[in-house]
């Protein structure tokens, strides 16, 4: 919907402005448009979330591009090239986009897609392949690793890790520059502003705490494999299954030395590497918690359960009880943002223009406070139980009228205390009661109750994944760097990229964008996943 | 050059009103205290409402926007969709969706020109899919809305100069063009286009267009028959 009015919304003063938006301009110290013409770029992790829309916005800006060079990874019986074609170019967010250009027979010209994996050396792309692209891949753009928050140690080491000793093997061989995609929440455990002039190369984030310790990734691989080798070892004589315990032993490194989660830790490592190894023209890049699109390829797009997703999910479940800081931000960025970030950057890096880091994230301009979005929680609760026809009453009048609150994480606990007492308590009246009047009559609410648990309990797993995100710590990421990317272009490029989250009104993103598109999304995916379950 | 349909929404498309969407945001405030307090305030202020429209539309939307002031533009928006769901898609007339269809296959630019707010408006344009929407917003100071609507407020003759200065900018022959309204207080607005049309009239918008020859329609009941420049056979002719 257009409304007509010259009315603007200032997120940041909470007021409509009058008159008509200033138009952009840019010192026109550099040229994206120059510096993508006639060049070669080199995707990694073209087929995930930020990937796929990325990959959107280079084909549909830049026609000047000489050839994308796209590296997708073998799928089961599936070749690179195959899932590529088949999968991700079907996907909503490309196919929109290949219809916009003229269709599949434009991108082939367009593209090539190299088989490989993060896993192997070279990044898994054949001799054949090498030889093919070596000097004439200008910039790599490395979006590629796994993002799961605590999952076994050694599945997030051997692609954040190892991935990228074998990214900067592939940049070196190819003679290219290289823009790599990492995380803001490499900060680890930290409140208030984080810089991005710190230094990369032995960072940790209690170093303040533990000033006699130096951190090195060399050192943290050696521990790694040791670790790694020990728990296999004693895969028979420790009755606790290894995938768990590599798991638990991961997410215990990263603490020790200030990490949030594994994915934060090995991503950190990554960064670490690229910064020790001499003479590679880089940048990387670091997003915040990355969320549905704001206007390409179309408002709302989202994948994957990586974002607020599962906690969209929850909130529209139900869940009233939210522990968050009163007074902080959540570091949401909208995809295609970041998109238009990384181009920046990579406009940037081409021209010899770039700082090392780059934050991409929203709080620093324009923040939204964690309050406000469990609001919006409980709103989007109330609009879709109020009028739900299946399901109980009850259960349904409760979700629709109860507000949510928001509480501390000592509340959180002993709510959940209590919760769990009443549903054992429930669960003994039902185990007496069947007894009594048998299993016929008792069993379906016996297993309705082993449900409801359930459900729970994964409620709880989830939310205790983003305590601290939500919680524990407060951050604001400063984005001095890409506003000042931005700046230097062309008032031409502004027209194709720009960079201007102090300009989304949260409450419209928030309500009719994000949410609308996890609803459209990712709830039909989520609910299939717990059937097969 | 192209043509538009310009529609009022309250009483035209649907019975909804401003007092109704405002009753729904009182009946839904964060507790049930406050919900009692602020329905009673709107229920109060009905008579004097009611007396209101009858002297100035551009009167009665001041006061019954007042109602908002204190509001936060989270809860407004974040509700909206529910507003929709519960007070205006019950209400919308039978015949609407079908008006809107054959204008739009007609070849007109379907546009929303009424006096309710932004927010409100959103969930039923993209219920009639109608892209363009010229509509009042409140004021906000901090997010709070201040009681004010940020000018100039849309209403009477105010309707009629948007409509003029939408049609210089998208390059609309109003003379081609069609507007459809209930109310009298929308005279100058209909009187701005080639083909007006008393749309489920009020009684003294009905003398109005009897006067002035203009089309009568009831979207509410029966089967409709659209005016005849809405015919398909008559549509080219009005180019």
């Amino acid at each position: 919907m257009r409304a007509l009015t010259t009315w603007r919304w200032n997120p940041v003063l909470g007021e409509y402005e009058s008159g008509e938006p200033r138009p952009l301009r840019g010192t026109g110290e550099i040229s994206a448009i120059q510096a993508f013409s006639d060049k070669t770029m080199l995707l990694l992790g073209g087929t995930g979330f930020v990937g796929k829309v990325l990959l959107a916005m280079v084909l549909d800006r830049f026609p000047e591009l000489k050839h994308l060079v796209v590296q997708v990874r073998r799928k089961k019986n599936l070749t690179g090239e195959e899932r590529f074609y088949t999968e991700t170019l079907q996907s909503p967010p490309l196919k929109v986009i290949v219809d916009r250009i003229g269709g599949e027979s434009v991108v082939r010209q367009k593209v090539k897609v190299v088989e490989g994996d993060l896993d192997e050396p070279l990044c898994g792309i054949s001799e054949q392949d090498i030889e093919a692209l070596k000097g004439k891949v200008d910039i790599v753009v490395n979006l590629a690793g796994v993002v799961d928050f605590d999952p076994p140690v050694n599945e997030s080491v051997e692609p954040n890790v190892y991935g990228t000793q074998h990214l900067l093997e592939l940049v070196n061989v190819l003679s290219a520059k290289l823009v790599h995609v990492s995380t803001s929440y490499v900060a680890g455990k930290k409140d208030g502003r984080v810089s991005e002039d710190t230094a990369i190369e032995g960072y940790f984030p209690e170093h303040e705490k533990r000033q006699n310790e130096t951190f090195s990734v060399a050192e943290e691989l050696k521990w790694y494999e040791r670790f790694v080798e020990e728990t296999r070892a004693t895969r028979t004589t420790n009755p606790k299954p290894v995938r768990e315990r590599l798991r638990e032993g991961g997410l215990a490194r990263a603490d020790y030395w200030g990490w949030t989660n594994t994915y934060t830790y090995t991503k950190s490592m990554g960064e670490q590497l690229i910064a020790q190894t001499p003479g590679v023209a880089y940048a990387i890049v670091r997003p915040a918690i990355v969320e549905s699109s704001l206007r390409f390829p179309f408002p709302g797009w989202n994948e994957g359960f990586t974002t607020s997703a599962p906690l969209v999910l929850m909130g529209g479940e139900g869940v009233k009880n939210w522990p968050v800081r009163k007074d902080g931000p959540l570091e949401i960025i909208p995809v295609d943002i970041v998109a238009e970030g990384i181009l920046i950057v990579t406009a940037a890096v081409l021209c010899g223009r770039n700082k090392r880091v780059y934050h991409l994230a929203s709080a620093d301009q324009n923040p939204i406070m964690l309050p406000r979005l469990v609001a919006f929680l409980g709103m989007n609760s109330r609009y879709k139980h109020k009028h739900k026809k299946t399901g109980s009453r009850l259960a349904n009048a409760w979700k629709a009228y109860v507000e949510t609150e928001v509480i501390t994480v000592d509340t959180l606990q002993s709510r959940r205390t209590r919760l769990h007492r009443g549903l054992d308590v429930m669960h003994a009246a039902l185990t007496l009661g069947k007894t009594l009047l048998g299993a016929k009559r008792v069993d379906p609410y016996l297993k309705s109750l082993r449900d409801t648990r359930r459900q729970i309990r994964a409620q709880e797993i989830t939310l205790d994944k983003f305590l601290p995100f939500m919680f524990h710590n407060s951050f604001i990421f400063e984005t001095k760097n890409i506003r000042e990317a931005a700046r230097m272009l062309t008032d031409e490029d502004l027209k194709r990229l720009k960079w201007d989250p102090e300009t989304i009104d949260w409450a419209d993103y928030w309500v009719n964008v994000h949410t609308k598109g996890i609803e459209r999304w990712i709830r039909p995916v989520f609910t299939a996943q717990r059937k097969k379950n | 050059m192209n043509k538009a349909a310009f529609y009022d929404l309250d009483g035209t498309l649907l019975a909804g009103n401003l007092v109704s969407m405002h009753a729904y945001y009182a009946r839904n405030d964060r507790s049930p205290i406050k919900s009692i307090y602020q329905f009673l305030k709107v229920l109060l202020s009905v008579p004097l409402l009611f007396g209101l429209d009858l002297y100035s539309r551009s009167l009665f939307n001041v006061v019954s926007f007042r109602a908002y002031r204190g509001m936060h533009r989270d809860r407004l928006i974040g509700l909206a969709d529910d507003l929709f769901e519960v007070t205006l898609k019950p209400s919308i007339f039978p015949h609407a969706q079908a008006l809107i269809d054959t204008t739009r296959q007609l070849g007109y630019r379907n546009v929303l020109v009424t006096g309710t707010l932004d927010f409100t408006i959103r969930p039923i344009a993209l219920h009639f899919g109608i892209e363009e929407v010229i509509c009042n917003r409140l004021e906000f100071k901090n997010h709070i809305a201040t009681g004010r609507v940020l000018p100039v407020l849309l209403a009477e003759h105010e309707k009629a100069r948007s409509v003029r200065e939408y049609a210089a900018r998208e390059n609309i022959d109003l003379s081609k063009s069609c507007a459809f309204s209930d109310s009298s207080a929308d005279v100058p607005m209909l009187s701005e286009v080639g083909f007006p049309v008393a749309t489920n009239p009020t009684r003294r918008l009905r003398r109005v267009a009897i006067q002035k020859h203009w089309p009568l329609l009831e979207l509410r009941e029966g089967s409709p028959s659209f005016p005849s420049f809405l015919q398909p056979a008559d549509a080219a002719k009005a180019f």
